[in-house]
């Protein structure tokens, strides 16, 4: 296999079973709780943080 | 000094080790719990025993916490304050704090001994077993409040639920690291 090469190819699932009927991803939802409390707490310590860097240090063009 | 940090891990292991009594409610516990939302800030209940407030004024000293939206003023948190039912707004050197005394709507307020039922030990940060408000009562207490910015994310921590209790049952299991 090619280093780029993806390791399936085919169809995606329509994305239609991707959410409920309000609109919400569940497959965020699943991948998210696949983490550990630990983990989790941790993604968003990591995302708050590089946000708020990212306002700090951004300057508008 | 600290308007661009958010590490509530710091916060909680500073509060751990100064064993204070607390739960870990609002955005911080949905995400803990698997709801993939974002928070700016740490909500705690903490037990206003008085042994309890000692430990946790000593503990905020640490995390040299103060009122935030005081301009110049650097006004710290004192002993009454933290024994009050009402909410204290601080910034720490971890990013922003906010202490509740009391959670719920008006006449329906709830503290740390009220919670405690709806709450579950968990592994939040290593070697750490903190408790953690129920999802199921985040969301009570989001609907009950009503303001916009909680009517917002409810159907992310509804949908979240009813991914845990298709997936794994009523409870959450051991193996989250969650326990009654």
């Amino acid at each position: 296999m090619q280093p780029n090469e993806p390791e399936w190819v085919g169809d995606p699932p329509p994305n239609e079973s991707a959410y409920s009927e309000d609109g919400v991803d569940l497959t965020l939802i699943r991948w998210f709780m696949g983490l550990t409390p630990a983990q989790r707490l941790s993604y968003l310590e990591e995302f708050v943080s590089a946000i708020l860097e990212m306002r700090h240090v951004g300057t508008r063009l | 000094m600290s308007a661009h940090v958010f590490r509530p891990r710091e916060i909680l292991g500073v509060l751990a080790e100064h064993e204070v009594d607390f739960i870990i409610v609002g955005g911080v516990s949905a995400t803990l719990q698997g709801a993939p939302i974002t928070t700016f800030d740490l909500d705690l209940v903490h037990s206003r025993a008085p042994e309890n407030l000692d430990r946790l004024l000593a503990a905020l000293r640490d995390l040299d916490a103060f009122y935030r939206g005081q301009g110049d003023r650097r006004i710290l948190p004192q002993l009454s304050h933290l024994a009050s039912p009402g909410h204290q707004l601080l910034m720490t050197r971890a990013g922003p704090l906010d202490l509740l005394g009391t959670v719920g709507a008006t006449g329906h307020e709830r503290g740390y001994e009220e919670l405690l039922p709806d709450t579950y030990v968990m592994e939040v940060i290593e070697g750490r077993r903190l408790r953690v408000l129920d999802l199921s009562m985040v969301i009570a207490l989001k609907e009950e409040a009503g303001r916009d910015k909680d009517r917002a994310v409810l159907p992310v921590l509804r949908r979240t639920l009813e991914e845990r209790q298709r997936g794994q049952g009523q409870a959450p299991p051991p193996a989250e690291g969650l326990e009654p």
